[in-house]
């Protein structure tokens, strides 16, 4: 049984502190075990800019057991996958504490996007990346940045519902908009014309 | 409801401290948030600072009195809230005698009430009482709770030891406090408490520094005498003698902790130590009759020790006790052998193989077999329980 009493002080504790930390949860719906979380990224680092959401579900014995926490917004970094949104962090597993809450956990999700480990990657691909083209690593990052985690490209699912409207098959349009980095305009311009 | 301090809320649970109970690093937890966090199949670690330790302490007597004082309204509530869980999972936490306790003070008082100034000790008497109040008069809070509810004396700490305001708090695994100074490492001996001769396992406990700086704001003039004190005496280097424990606690090789895993319990503990999981010999009450069970580590059988159950079972001098053997999986045993071949050593290996064919022959009865039967099922795989297990009264 999940300890909701406590869950809700930490949302409290979130609120009160968010001028500082910029960490937002959120309940999904009515129940206190699925959340949404919200990052910034951080500042001097190829996500600066960006606000990246994370979708949390407690597990029964939470606090005794971690939280099951995974990126919405894709990120390319060695230890998120760059597919699921995984991520590889030993305090989400078995270094996990009781006295850790989900704002703990976020700043820690936040502290890796500073200081990647590629050595002990979720992604191999954008772990190779990192060792062999510092440079392109970064400006994917970046780019990735750009197209998924600002603001504007924050309703994704609006975007896909409105393409789907249209008549569009829904795995189509979701690959298109992911091709042209979020973008509706080009996306339906790409649509079109394909 | 009272303001209380982050000091005193528990990291687990977040909320006051409810019979609270002291780690061996000198982090508290609630008794239920420290049973919960803990690991039933090997060491547990701190939820704050990570060190390991393996036995659960017992509630510190001296810090729930100091709360229920503090903040009777919301402990009170807490009790409620607790007690209402307690029921739905049919296990309760220790009931705290409050009339012991208050009797233990006034003695402690007494004791120390020449060192003390008359308006002094005239509060502690008050604030005494009231304490008492709190526990037997628990309708009707509301006469005593605007006199003096927060009125903390330093009565209420004290060390078991030198009996004057505690200096460095430190608490034993069965929960007492002493000043760090007042315990003393005897050599080749386990540290023993005063109050109630449990002996405490393991190195001593780290200061709990919570508590300290509670004593430091509440009581500053004392404090600072005591430091200046500690300070002439060179032993106020807390940081040098808490790094030392947490290096002698770092001895356990790999070997030691797969053979250690052959002689574990798991998520089973000893009602008189804490000890969970039990490791080596495991006795089991056949009395008891709580669905958790009361069971008592090898040691702690052998010693006869007074003390009540964890959980509050109504175990009694008079129930008998059953020697439970461990019957370990032969596929887990094989995957140690295959993982002590790989990990290296030859001496490692031969050190296992012996333990296994060096017994014959299968025990005739549970008690007084060494530890190496313990091992045994898993090559006598055959041989029923009921032959393995005796029935001995304490």
């Amino acid at each position: 049984m999940i300890d909701f009493s406590r869950v809700q002080k930490e949302l409290q504790e979130c609120i009160k502190d968010i001028e500082a930390s910029g960490i937002k949860v959120t309940p999904k719906g009515d129940n206190l075990s699925r959340l949404v979380g919200t990052i910034p990224g951080p500042i001097g680092t190829p996500y600066e800019g960006g606000t990246f959401q994370l979708d949390i579900t407690l597990p029964d014995a939470y606090p005794f057991q971690p939280p099951k926490v995974q990126f919405t917004t894709k990120v390319w970094h060695p230890n998120i996958s760059s597919q699921s949104g995984a991520i590889c962090l030993d305090i989400l597993k078995d270094q996990w504490s009781p006295a850790l809450t989900l704002k703990t956990a976020l700043l820690s999700v936040q502290a890796l996007l500073s200081a990647p480990e590629p050595n002990d990657p979720q992604d191999a691909v954008v772990a190779q990346q990192y060792h062999r083209d510092y440079q392109t690593f970064v400006n994917t990052a970046r780019y990735w940045t750009e197209a998924f985690a600002k603001t504007s490209s924050l309703g994704v699912e609006e975007k896909v519902k409105k393409l789907v409207e249209m008549g569009f098959p829904e795995p189509i349009v979701r690959s298109t908009l992911e091709a042209v980095g979020g973008d509706e305009n080009l996306a339906l311009e790409k649509l079109c014309s394909s | 409801m009272e303001e209380i301090s982050d000091s005193f809320l528990c990291c687990i649970c977040l909320e006051l401290l409810y019979k609270p109970v002291v780690l061996c690093c000198g982090h508290m937890s609630c008794f239920w948030c420290v049973h919960r966090s803990m690991n039933g199949s090997g060491e547990s670690k701190c939820p704050i600072c990570r060190k390991s330790y393996i036995h659960f302490p017992s509630i510190c007597e001296a810090l729930h009195f100091l709360l229920v004082k503090m903040y009777p309204e919301a402990y009170k509530k807490r009790e409620i809230q607790i007690l209402e869980e307690e029921k739905k999972i049919g296990t309760f936490s220790p009931q705290i005698d409050g009339h012991m306790c208050h009797q233990i003070s006034e003695e402690k008082l007494n004791g120390s009430s020449q060192s003390c100034e008359s308006a002094e000790c005239s509060i502690s008497a008050n604030a005494v009482s009231s304490c008492n109040v709190v526990i037997q008069e628990e309708d009707s809070p509301e006469i005593w709770l605007n006199k003096n509810s927060k009125q903390i004396s330093k009565s209420d700490l004290l060390c078991v030891s030198c009996n004057q305001l505690l200096f460095r708090p430190t608490v034993l695994n069965c929960g007492h406090v002493y000043c760090q100074s007042c315990l003393s490492i005897p050599a080749n001996e386990k540290t023993k408490c005063q109050e109630c001769e449990s002996l405490h396992p393991g190195d001593l406990p780290c200061v709990c520094w919570e508590l300290d700086h509670f004593l430091e704001d509440q009581f500053p003039e004392e404090y600072s005498v005591k430091r200046c004190e500690a300070k002439s005496k060179g032993i106020d280097s807390p940081s040098e003698s808490s790094k030392a424990y947490t290096l002698g606690n770092c001895k356990d090789d790999e070997q030691h902790d797969s053979l250690l895993l052959l002689k574990t319990h798991f998520a089973v503990g000893c009602d008189y130590c804490g000890m969970y999981p039990i490791i080596g010999d495991r006795y089991k009450c056949k009395g008891c009759i709580e669905e958790i069970g009361f069971d008592l580590c090898g040691d702690c059988y052998k010693s006869q020790s007074k003390l009540p159950g964890r959980f509050n079972q109504q175990h009694k001098p008079e129930h008998k006790f059953e020697h439970i053997k461990l019957r370990a999986n032969p596929n887990y045993l094989l995957s140690l052998m295959t993982g002590i071949i790989s990990s290296g050593g030859y001496a490692q290996f031969e050190i296992a193989t012996n333990s296994l064919s060096s017994v014959p022959n299968p025990p005739a009865d549970g008690a007084e077999d060494s530890e190496l039967d313990l091992a045994l099922p898993l090559v006598f795989d055959a041989i029923p329980e009921d032959d393995l297990s005796e029935t001995e009264e304490t």
